[in-house]
């Protein structure tokens, strides 16, 4: 066995979590606690007025935008601050918080609850993308409804349509999705030695120190986050832990007494944040010879109530929309539009899957068209290095998608199965392809998060790693000490790391778009080899970094043009199916995935995020309904919602190829939202295959696939 | 406060039923997510409650002169396992929720419920089965598709308890039982179909066809499945047209969270005509 770092360890977190000794949240022990329950609107879109309590045994009180302290605000810091912390007047989906009941007794606060009316004038609401731009019930923001509406050029599209022999156009649609991470959303607030302290499972602590400073008017070194052991995330704790947050923040700073908000399941599924919807259509000009000479996109999100991080997740998901394809000329609109839903918010991919989706089977359609097998269709657009992306950047690295889809190819048997299942034989397989842009979107690492971690060397010969970086289940604490342990060559259970607070680590900014190990990886391998320089294990040293910017990276945030993304990682996907003719229920025969991720810190985690990625991208391809219903959702239970099963897909083969990227730690990119991208497309493509009709949206549900082959 | 009464006989469950209204438990895997509140909150129970999953009177599977009589409260993962029950009771309550759920949930239960979606009640509907249902005033037997009456709708009265599910031999050997649900495993129905038959000498003897969620009651048509009855396999080829349509003609379903009203139409009858074409295309092999 070689020594590369690659190789697995055990998970620094596996006995504890396995041995069920791990504290999450709902563990904790808390002096005088109070829960709180958040009062909500019950309806979609309207205004506030009035609030009709029952009368409040002592130690119960009702907190809302009325006790929001002198100097503070009533809203949420996140990129813009559009999201109050409590209804005062208007209001833009159904849950929204009015206030917080808090009391000792969570049987006799369900009570009081129960016994609370909120009272609102009801508006005509939106709740779809054709609503939204329709400004159904006049505009809910601006006076257009769209939190951001961005256009990209690439060569001239123009020229090419004019000149073009065919266009083909094509809408794709994709559907909300609910992250279902295991523990639900939950935090605790207390108030310690005149600082406002909270326990939270979450992804960015630093968010949510920034969330609340407004509504409580107080310096950021008088409020303190504590990431408790968070059960799952998927960004879902990216930034609605701010919204608990903020309303606790308000209570505590009025009670002074430590207070705790943890939904339960049906609360978190109706009222937390979700994927965004997508619709994506297509104009597509070829040549006389069938080949690819220019798109015409036009990209919409269903961005929910307010605008929380749409415009970000919108960016993504335009970078997207030519997958890994190199069109020469490009136009493509982006418009994040404004519902009278939950606001739609970070999840695994954070846009590109939706992106990726329609580029795909945007692809596989017109392969269709053109009577081409969709593999060679596709290959001849691969990007290679040198190659232009839709904003107008510069592909840096080895492509090395040929010899993935090779391998891929190979190890599924794709020809022979492509010849023995022809199109309408109810089998199918396709494959797709997909990249992830490594790290924050544009200028984000530099310009906002400019990320820094510490290193602390003892004279016991162990070192601790404090960064702001969290483990939500990804593996991040294992792989961090993985790196530091190599770099500083001591054993790895002499590196510390625990759950970050903010008044104990350095900004090293949020757990969020795969650039836990490839930015802040990189930190810990540079404050290691610093420190390595000066600590021989038997002195007390200390060493700080903070982020540098690839040189060579060109990007204007206005115009968003230039390297997106410092890299890219890159994925092949291919998925085997058979439907059945009598109920169109699908049953997954095989999935074949390659990954190019730089170099794997771990390969035994890699792996775990492939099958988790994969089989959750599965989901949302053929599975996961979640429809909307009088403004909330329809499917709001677990028995409703359905993620897969292990019985509901097959084994994922996975391979890895290595490709190190020289500003990642020992050559790593990001891996946790690539293996999301690919699978569901990858899916629609071969039920379209299967059942011979084009597959427009995801769910594939059996209801679809009836309604598609019955048609 | 929720009050559960833990009985010592049936005798007592029986006293509790009439004298404290309490409501039958036995399992709770319905009630306890129907009437579940937030997390530290107890459920909000309409009554009290009669525990009765620990009584053996009712969690017995005993067979007498041909007939097998199920106990109530026999949890699903016996029943699945018990190689005396008939294969399409087995696979049905295989296949219901999931391994730690089917240790606690009855048939009984199920019955109780009578959820349209029910699978267990799908399954007996097709093996014709009937209930004993205990009272304050002695005992009665009454069929399965006379009991439940409506979607969460039953005969049972305030002072009873249903006891035991009878089943009469048959001597269908051709088994067809399909769930289609909203995913591979732990799923609710979005249909179901369970069918069987019986060939004797070229001819069918025998034939029940149960179609599951997608009519307020489980669809059982008895005089389709009667003028089917001394039919060769090729008559019945001929007959699957009009079958298929006339079960059309009943098949009311609706539209929810879980799919659509003509999903469940299209492939119930999908189902229904691959159990007829089957058996229809079936060699003689008797």
């Amino acid at each position: 066995m070689n020594d590369s770092i690659s190789n697995p360890v055990r998970r620094v977190d596996a006995y504890d979590k396995a041995a069920g000794y791990a504290q999450y949240l709902a563990d904790m022990k808390f002096e005088g606690l109070l829960y709180g329950r958040l009062i909500r609107t019950p309806v979609s879109r309207g205004v506030l007025t009035g609030v009709e309590l029952p009368e409040m045994p002592e130690g119960y009180r009702y907190i809302s935008a009325a006790d929001i302290p002198p100097g503070g605000e009533n809203r949420i810091q996140m990129i813009k601050s559009d999201w109050p912390v409590f209804v005062s007047d208007t209001v833009r989906y159904l849950g929204q918080t009015v206030g917080i009941l808090t009391g000792p007794d969570r049987q006799r606060l369900h009570e009081l609850a129960s016994k609370i009316t909120v009272h609102c004038r009801t508006q005509e609401a939106a709740y779809t993308i054709e609503e939204g731009l329709a400004c159904r019930g006049g505009a809910i923001h601006g006076d257009d409804n769209l939190f951001a509406d961005f256009h990209l050029k690439k060569g001239d599209p123009e020229a090419a349509f004019s000149q073009a022999d065919r266009i083909v156009e094509d809408t794709l649609e994709t559907g909300f999705q609910e992250h279902v991470y295991m523990e639900p959303q939950g935090i605790t607030a207390e108030w310690k030695e005149g600082k406002l302290v909270f326990h939270a499972s979450c992804q960015c602590p630093f968010y949510i120190r920034k969330a609340v400073a407004p509504s409580v008017h107080m310096p950021y070194e008088n409020i303190i986050v504590n990431q408790t052991t968070t059960g799952g995330a998927f960004g879902g704790k990216e930034h609605f832990p701010d919204v608990i947050a903020s309303a606790l923040a308000v209570a505590v700073y009025v009670l002074r007494r430590p207070v705790q908000v943890i939904f339960d399941r049906r609360e978190d599924m109706l009222y937390t944040v979700k994927r965004h919807p997508s619709q994506v259509l297509f104009r597509t000009a070829l040549d006389a010879k069938g080949r690819i000479t220019a798109m015409d996109i036009d990209a919409r999100l269903n961005a929910g109530a307010f605008e929380s991080c749409s415009p970000i997740v919108l960016q993504r998901t335009i970078f997207s929309a030519n997958s890994v394809y190199d069109i020469p000329n490009v136009n493509i609109r982006g418009r994040a539009v404004a519902t009278n839903t939950v606001p739609s918010d970070a999840f695994r991919g954070f846009g590109a899957p939706q992106g990726i989706f329609a580029a795909e089977m945007h692809m596989s359609h017109l392969a269709r068209e053109l009577g081409t097998e969709e593999s060679e269709f596709k290959r001849k657009y691969f990007l290679a290095k040198g190659g232009k992306t839709v904003t107008n950047g510069t592909v840096r690295e080895e492509v090395l998608l040929e010899q993935m889809w090779s391998r891929a190819a190979e190890l599924s048997g794709y020809y022979e199965k492509l010849k023995a299942y022809p199109p309408g034989s109810y089998r199918g397989i396709a494959p797709a392809f997909y990249l992830h842009g490594g790290g924050f979107t544009g200028s984000g690492e530099q310009e906002i998060i400019n990320g820094k971690v510490r290193i602390t060397g003892s004279k016991d010969g162990s070192a601790e790693i404090l960064l702001s970086n969290v483990e939500m289940g990804q593996g991040t604490a294992t792989t961090f000490s993985k790196i530091a342990a190599r770099v500083l060559d001591i054993p790895l259970d002499r590196v510390k790391i625990a759950n970050p607070s903010t008044a104990r680590v350095p900004d090293s900014g949020p757990t969020v778009a795969s650039r836990s190990i490839m930015v802040v990886g990189k930190l810990v391998e540079r404050a290691a080899s610093q420190l390595r320089e000066r600590w021989g294990g038997t002195s007390d040293e200390s060493v700080l970094v903070q982020y540098e910017h690839p040189p060579w990276i060109r990007w204007d945030q206005e115009t968003l043009q230039g390297d997106a993304y410092p890299c890219f990682s890159w994925g092949v996907c291919i998925v085997e199916v058979s439907v059945d003719p009598g109920t169109w229920e699908v049953e997954t025969l095989g999935v074949w995935t390659g990954h190019e991720i730089g170099r794997a810190i771990d390969e035994a985690i890699v792996h775990g995020q492939v099958i988790g990625g994969v089989n959750q991208a599965l989901g949302y391809g053929g599975l996961e309904k979640l429809e909307l219903s009088g403004g909330g959702f329809a499917q709001h239970t677990l028995a409703d919602y359905s993620i897969p099963t292990s019985l509901d897909f097959p084994k994922v083969t996975s391979f890895l190829v290595e490709n190190p990227y020289e500003y990642g730690p020992f050559g790593a990119k990001g891996a946790g939202e690539l293996v999301f991208d690919g699978a569901a497309a990858a899916y629609a493509a071969a039920v379209q295959r299967a059942v011979d009709r084009k597959v427009e949206r995801i769910p594939a549900t059996p209801e679809y696939i009836m309604e598609i082959t019955e048609a | 406060m929720v009050d559960a009464y833990y009985p010592g006989s049936l005798a007592e469950a029986l006293e509790l039923r009439t004298e404290r209204g309490a409501i039958p438990f036995a399992g709770g895997t319905d009630l306890m997510v129907k009437y579940r509140r937030p997390a530290g909150v107890l459920p909000e129970l309409p009554g009290p409650v009669v525990l009765l999953g620990h009584l053996d009177e009712l969690a017995r599977i005993t067979e007498e002169g041909g007939i097998l009589h199920i106990g109530a409260a026999v949890p699903l993962s016996v029943i699945e396992s018990d190689r005396r029950l008939p294969y399409l009771l087995r696979s049905s309550a295989s296949q219901m929720a999931s391994p730690a759920l089917r240790n606690v949930a009855t048939l009984g239960g199920n019955i109780g419920n009578a959820s349209p979606a029910g699978d267990g009640i799908c399954a007996l509907a097709a093996l014709d089965a009937r209930l004993r249902i205990a009272g304050s005033q002695g005992s009665r037997s009454i069929s399965l598709e006379e009991f439940i009456t409506g979607p969460g709708t039953t005969l049972l009265r305030e002072d009873e308890l249903i006891t035991e599910i009878t089943l009469r031999p048959s001597d269908c050997t051709r088994v067809f039982y399909r769930k289609v649900g909203t995913r591979k495993a732990n799923a609710l129905s979005k249909l179901s179909v369970c069918a069987d038959a019986a060939v004797q000498d070229g001819v069918i003897t025998d034939i029940r066809i149960a179609l599951g969620a997608v009519a307020p009651k489980v669809l059982r048509m008895k005089d389709i499945e009667e003028s089917l009855r001394g039919s060769t396999p090729e008559e019945l080829s001929e007959r699957i047209p009009d079958v298929l349509a006339a079960y059309e003609k009943h098949i009311r379903p609706i539209d929810d969270q879980r799919s659509t009203a003509r999903y469940r139409k299209t492939a119930a009858l999908r189902l229904a005509e691959e159990f007829l074409r089957n058996l229809s295309e079936e060699e003689n092999r008797e």
